[in-house]
């Protein structure tokens, strides 16, 4: 994996952000995390939670891709655009990903399933809806009602749907999965409607794109058909074709990261 | 819409015949309404009662995750049954869906028992409380690829 992005000729090289395992998050990885979905809460107009929880379902128009063949670019733009907005309170925060085959045994990661962090409201356990939003007047706080751990997808379920080459049937076999860990999450996720006013949203779709990304690595000639790749990603400014490479988008998968300083140039 | 259906007996490929992988295809799937869980099972004369996922005949289950109802006025759900050519706009949210279910192993091993057809059986199965007569659909191809 490349460590950082190919530059334009007029272009230093920038470093890729990583977008890593919810469950792998250090301490001040999830307080970035936990602030910045704070701050866009607390926003009312266009840059604000609510609004990009409303691309995605209510209210109308309900804007997502879902069961047709922009699902996967369609969701890329969503994620990197709502990152953006993220980033505009804290620089450099990145958006977890929930491996749902990994923990079996918990379900749900504790950074997401924990009422309370720190003596506070854990901003990631739920969020409000706005009335607009709601598929009925009572649904006001998002909820959840989660399966058993068990009947999440298996390595071996994903590994299976990893190695179709065609991009249709990896596509529509890897949305199956994708629709069945929204229905296991219960609540406010198992209706396309309002699912992305869920914060643990963010984190199941992360993970898809992450699946995505590496099936692009395991089949490099099996690309989005051409066919597609000018097509809009509506509402977002961006075609398929962008959405193609993360690394052009500034990010990367990781499970974990760590830094230490170099001796700098004094 | 209904909750449970039994296709009539669809063909296997021959069992002289080898093949790599075998898909069960289910075209033009409604999500319209509460999402779901759909079992899959295949069997010469069908499976009945409260049959789940380890039944002998199961062989996989695929999901929809589904819009939860209509939230606009008149009409607006309503899948457009002309497309002008012309007409650049995104398709309809409500398109029917496809879904695939590789079945390789379950095709092979009703080949091995001498079965030539097979009846494929759908189940529904919603959250708690929500009923359960989900499941429309055109089609079921089953796709054998050498």
């Amino acid at each position: 994996m490349s460590p950082a992005s190919t530059p334009g000729p007029t272009q230093a090289p920038h470093a890729l952000r990583h977008r890593r395992s919810a469950r792998r998050l250090t301490t001040g990885q999830l307080a970035d995390l936990r602030a910045a979905i704070t701050a866009t809460q607390r926003i009312g107009d266009d840059r604000g939670f609510q609004h990009w929880a409303g691309i995605h379902g209510l209210p109308l128009p309900i804007s997502c891709v879902h069961h047709r063949e922009l699902f996967l670019p369609w969701h890329r733009a969503y994620l990197y655009l709502f990152e953006k907005a993220l980033q505009d309170h804290v620089p450099g925060v990145t958006l977890p990903w929930w491996d749902w085959t990994a923990e079996h045994a918990e379900g749900i990661p504790s950074a997401y399933s924990k009422r309370k962090a720190n003596g506070r409201r854990n901003p990631l356990f739920d969020s409000p809806i706005q009335p607009s939003g709601r598929a009925v007047p009572s649904q006001t706080r998002t909820t959840r009602a989660p399966g058993a751990p068990g009947f999440l997808p298996s390595p071996g379920e994903v590994e299976r749907v990893l190695k179709n080459r065609d991009f249709f049937t990896f596509q529509t076999q890897l949305e199956s999965i994708h629709d069945g860990v929204h229905v296991w999450t219960g609540g406010t996720m198992a209706d396309i409607a309002t699912a992305a006013y869920d914060p643990l949203f963010w984190a199941h779709h992360s993970m898809i794109d992450r699946l995505w990304y590496l099936w692009q690595l395991r089949h490099p000639g099996a690309g989005v058909p051409a066919p597609l790749l000018d097509r809009a990603l509506a509402p977002f400014p961006m075609t398929v074709r962008d959405t193609i490479e993360i690394t052009q988008l500034g990010y990367d998968y990781a499970a974990s990261t760590a830094a230490v300083k170099g001796p700098g140039h004094g | 819409m209904v909750e449970r259906f039994t296709s009539d007996p669809i063909e296997l490929p021959p069992a002289d015949r080898p093949f790599q992988r075998s898909d069960l295809l289910f075209y033009g799937l409604d999500h319209s309404g509460a999402s779901f869980e759909a079992r899959v099972f295949m069997d010469p004369r069908g499976v009945g009662g409260e049959a789940d996922s380890r039944h002998r005949a199961y062989v996989g289950s695929f999901f929809i995750l589904g819009h939860g109802g209509c939230f606009g006025d008149v009409g607006h759900c309503d899948i457009p049954t002309d497309r002008d050519p012309f007409d650049l706009r995104p398709a309809h949210q409500l398109e029917p869906a496809l879904r695939i279910l590789t079945v390789t192993d379950a095709v092979r091993n009703l080949l091995e028992r001498k079965v030539e057809a097979a009846k494929v059986t759908v189940t529904a199965h919603t959250a708690a409380r929500t009923p359960s007569d989900v499941l429309a659909f055109e089609r079921i191809r089953l796709a054998t690829y050498a």
